[in-house]
């Protein structure tokens, strides 16, 4: 019997830094022994742990289009993700997962779809738009349009990809900073002022959104004033959890559980929850 | 239908203790306990209820999920749960409770096997009530004192002499395996002539569905708030209950040994909740007793078919401020037509 | 006791009415024989629920920690003690409490009770000052009050408020000394044997947190228990984490027990913290002649310095 709590290795390939103050990195890790097809959708996440340190949840942050290689970029917060920072590159480290239920792929296929991330909440719709924009998926979605903030330009993730997205003429991008540096000659604002400036057909977008709690209290309001249906929002949350199959008891909001249940909710849904998040 | 005289269990028990792990009500320092016994005679029989509830025969305060050794990369999973167990004497809300805590734990969509292992092979020989005691509430969540849920055998105790009902499939094998128990054919607990009086009445103070459907809008009623004004925040409701469940998972390194353990936990916490970042969703007492209910009466009905509580009363009678939950799922029962 | 009872509710009216509190906690009819239960008036209409009985054993300061709002309290010696030491730590302001306070003739244990009168069913209980009358309906049976009495009202030293705004009821005669003779036999044992006692209750434990939430003087925004980083204490019930918690709050209690109990009151399992606690406060007593509580004008002995303290244990292993 496959025990839910038990962990697969997996290798650290690589450990990059991805921000200027160095407090977030993404780890890239392999799988050191196959024992079943981790199979996942964009918006799912995983536990990672070191035994006799800790575990924790993180959303999967590349895209399932790369299935050998997963990425999960960390934020120094406790124990945990300080001891996953300091990973050299051979170091083995667990892996339980996926969990969750990720994007609502099916129901995005054949609309637009329009991505909302902010600072370090922008992982698991990295996942998602790398999928997007992968040739054998690209044709499933109409127009696909980023908007991603920070709160100044050395805290933006993945800044490579970033720069191709900006050259692709099959997606739309809008990267925002709200505080900018003197090196900076991109779009200053928060992001939900960047949604404002958007023209979507809100008949045909379906919105993903995640970030912090400021920014998506911001954001849903201009997503209505846009025209888009709660059912066509879908929101990442975070919680704190443990257990990530639903069995602790910690992360439910009414009688749903972010980990099983979630992370992603459609803002209809949240609508129907109490609001305790 | 056959009767087991009150001075045969002594032996019975002694006849198990070959082949089973024995867990019987035992007192310890004076209070009362689940416990392993060594010996039939331990067993103590008249006894309302425990102290502690024998959740712990299936799910131990404190229990290694995994362990790794020095510089040897394989993890030890401590699934394997050792000698099959009996546990003798529970209650009839106590055997119910591990009936919910299957829903959640082993029947799943992720099968717990820490859980599911122990459980699978524990037999529940539980011995109906006679006597309820004032802080029993079994009858309000849909148990009773004879209830057989989640029991293999239940012992209707007549006096000198105990009836067994067989409930289960595995307490029918079990019964045949060991010769020691006939059953009872046909009849329900406290049905037969011999019993029919014995059965106590425990007026249900609150009407589940109810109950349900008032919880059901009354998120964000200010009662919450003085509910739970003289609540400590303390978690011996959490800890003593036969269904509360949740639980955090810590590693810990000492030695050379890295392990990771699963530990009770409790709603009633702050840190419970807490994030990282600070920010807590169930920042006060309010929020957190709110949960407490909300989860057993509300969320677990819709998700498990099931309330989170049997009437055990545990929570009733060693809360030390005296919030009695009866009361409080009164408060909100009680407002029937929804004023 | 009645009287007592009548007095309560005069007193919280008139607070309530004349605006000089928000709220008044005191104690109310609890859902059990044996037991009163806190509660909190806002409407001089609801002040007919207060009573004050035998069962008022809770130590109602506890519920003064992080209030923002002026607050009435009824208080027995102990929780007046608690205030005395929350008014000197800055957590409570004196100006935003009144105290009704109450002098007390020692509470009743209810567990004593249960084991006196065995199983029977009590539905009423009396207090006739003397005697404990307890009824099951049909028949009557009494014990001395002294007798039921919680261990740490037995060996209470300051049963009279120490400090109130409102005396409700006749002052009390004092025990006048304290030896600390309950732990004296503890204290005469050999350190082994002295932490078997120890590791013996401890191993009870089940980290339910009753003993600090219910303390008085266990009010520091986040425990060290509940601290993460780094984790002083292991969350489990591993005998040296269990252990480490409770010395730990022994320790951080030092000078500023109250001895009121209220935390070998609240243990569901009955760990004996009393010991620990009295054993402690009676070090405090011989070092530092300080008995916490008990006086509003001396500082506490282990946050302030004296260059006499006593300095042995640096030299001392």
């Amino acid at each position: 019997m496959r025990n839910p709590y038990a962990p697969v290795r997996m290798r650290v390939e690589r450990n990059a830094v991805e921000t200027e103050d160095a407090s977030i990195r993404t780890l890239s890790l392999s799988f050191v022994e196959r024992r079943e097809v981790f199979a996942f959708v964009p918006g799912q996440f995983a536990e990672l742990s070191l035994l006799g340190v800790g575990e924790a949840p993180f959303g999967i942050a590349s895209s399932p289009a790369d299935p050998d290689l997963l990425d999960f970029t960390i934020s120094r917060a406790g124990q945990v993700t300080t001891e996953l920072h300091y990973l050299e590159p051979g170091d083995t480290v667990g892996l339980r997962g996926p969990l969750g239920n990720g994007y609502p792929l099916e129901e995005l296929h054949g609309r637009n779809v329009l991505v909302i991330g902010g600072g370090f909440g922008f992982s698991t719709l990295r996942a998602f738009t790398s999928f997007a924009l992968h040739p054998a998926n690209r044709g499933d979605f109409l127009d696909l349009e980023v908007v991603y903030g920070a709160r100044n330009p050395g805290l933006l993730l993945y800044k490579d990809e970033l720069k191709n997205w900006g050259r692709r003429d099959d997606m739309s991008l809008s990267v925002t900073v709200d505080n900018a540096d003197q090196d900076w000659s991109g779009r200053i604002g928060t992001v939900p002022a960047a949604v404002k400036t958007l023209q979507v057909d809100p008949e045909s977008t379906t919105a993903l959104v995640c970030g912090p709690p400021a920014m998506i209290r911001y954001t849903l309001p201009v997503l209505a004033e846009l025209g888009l249906r709660p059912d066509r929002i879908h929101l990442s949350l975070e919680m704190k959890m443990k257990c990530g199959i639903g069995k602790c008891g910690r992360c439910n909001i009414g009688g749903s559980y972010v980990c099983t249940d979630g992370p992603v909710f459609s803002l209809a849904r949240l609508d129907r929850l109490p609001r305790e998040y | 239908m056959r009767t087991i005289a009150r001075n045969e269990i002594g032996r019975l028990l002694d006849g198990l203790l070959a082949g089973y792990a024995v867990y019987a009500p035992v007192r310890r320092k004076g209070i009362l306990v689940f416990d392993r016994i060594r010996s039939g005679d331990e067993a103590i029989l008249d006894y309302a209820n425990t102290r502690t509830s024998p959740k712990h025969v299936l799910m131990p305060q404190m229990e290694t999920l995994l362990s790794s050794c020095g510089e040897d990369p394989g993890v030890s999973e401590h699934t394997d749960c050792g000698k099959p167990a009996v546990l003798f004497g529970a209650r009839p809300c106590d055997a119910r409770a591990f009936l919910f805590l299957d829903k959640v734990l082993r029947d799943g969509q992720s099968r717990d096997v820490y859980y599911a292992n122990r459980r699978d092979s524990l037999l529940v020989i539980s011995i109906g009530c006679t006597q309820p005691r004032e802080t029993c509430f079994c009858t309000t969540t849909g148990g009773g004192p004879l209830s057989a849920e989640g029991s293999d055998i239940l012992l209707e105790d007549l006096g000198s002499v105990y009836l067994a009902h067989v409930a289960s499939s595995r307490g029918a094998e079990f019964a045949a395996a060991h010769g020691l128990l006939d059953t009872c054919e046909g009849e329900p607990p406290g049905s037969g002539t011999v019993n029919g009086g014995l059965q106590p009445a425990i007026e249900p103070p609150v009407d589940l569905g109810l109950l349900k459907a008032a919880l059901d809008r009354s998120f964000d009623d200010p009662l919450w708030l003085t509910l739970a004004e003289k609540c400590l925040g303390c978690g011996i409701c959490s800890y003593l209950c036969p269904a509360c469940h949740c639980f955090d998972i810590v590693d810990e390194e000492a030695a050379g040994v890295r392990v990771r353990n699963r530990v009770w936990d409790s709603c009633q916490f702050s840190c419970f909740t807490a994030q990282a970042s600070g920010f807590n969703p169930r920042p006060t007492g309010r929020e957190r007793y709110r949960q407490r209910i909300m989860h057993k009466f509300n969320y677990c009905i819709d998700n498990h078919g099931m309330a989170g509580c049997v009437g055990c009363g545990r929570c009733v009678s060693e809360c030390p401020v005296n919030l009695d939950m009866r009361q409080v799922l009164a408060a909100f029962g009680g407002r029937r037509g929804g004023n | 006791m009645t009287d007592c009872t009548a007095r309560i509710r005069e007193e919280t009216a008139r607070l309530l009415a004349e605006g000089r509190v928000d709220l008044v906690i005191g104690f109310e009819e609890g859902s059990l024989p044996l037991r009163a239960t806190p509660c909190f008036i806002t409407e001089p209409g609801d002040t007919g629920r207060l009573i004050w009985n035998a069962f008022c054993s809770n130590n109602l300061a506890r519920y003064l920690i992080r209030s923002d709002r002026k607050v009435g309290i009824v208080a027995k010696g102990c929780d007046t003690r608690a205030i005395v030491e929350l008014i000197k730590e800055k957590q409570v302001r004196r100006e935003d409490v009144v105290i009704i306070g109450v002098p007390c003739h020692g509470m009743v244990d209810p567990h004593e009770v249960r084991e006196r009168f065995g199983d029977i069913r009590i539905q009423t209980v009396e207090d006739t000052g003397g005697k404990l009358v307890a009824g099951d309906g049909t028949a009557l049976l009494s014990m001395n009050r002294e007798d039921a009495l919680h261990r740490s009202c037995r060996v209470c030293v300051q049963r009279n408020p120490v400090i109130s705004d409102v005396l409700v009821g006749e002052e009390v005669e004092e025990r006048t000394r304290d030896e600390f003779t309950d732990v004296a036999d503890f204290a005469s044992r050999s350190a082994g044997e002295r932490w078997e006692y120890i590791a013996g209750e401890m191993s009870r434990c089940i980290r339910c947190n009753a003993c600090r939430n219910a303390c008085p003087l266990c009010y520091c925004s986040k425990c060290f228990v509940d601290e993460t980083r780094p984790q002083w204490v292991g969350r489990g019930t591993d005998p040296s984490d269990v252990l480490s918690f409770h010395l730990m709050r022994v320790l951080h209690l030092a000078g500023r027990c109250v001895e009121c109990g209220a935390c070998v009151r609240a243990c569901p399992m009955g760990v004996d913290l009393g010991t620990l606690n009295r054993r402690m406060s009676a070090d405090v007593a011989r070092m530092f002649g300080c008995r916490p509580g008990l006086d509003p004008g001396k500082p506490a002995p282990l946050s302030t310095f004296d260059p006499d303290d006593p300095q042995d244990f640096m030299l001392e292993p």
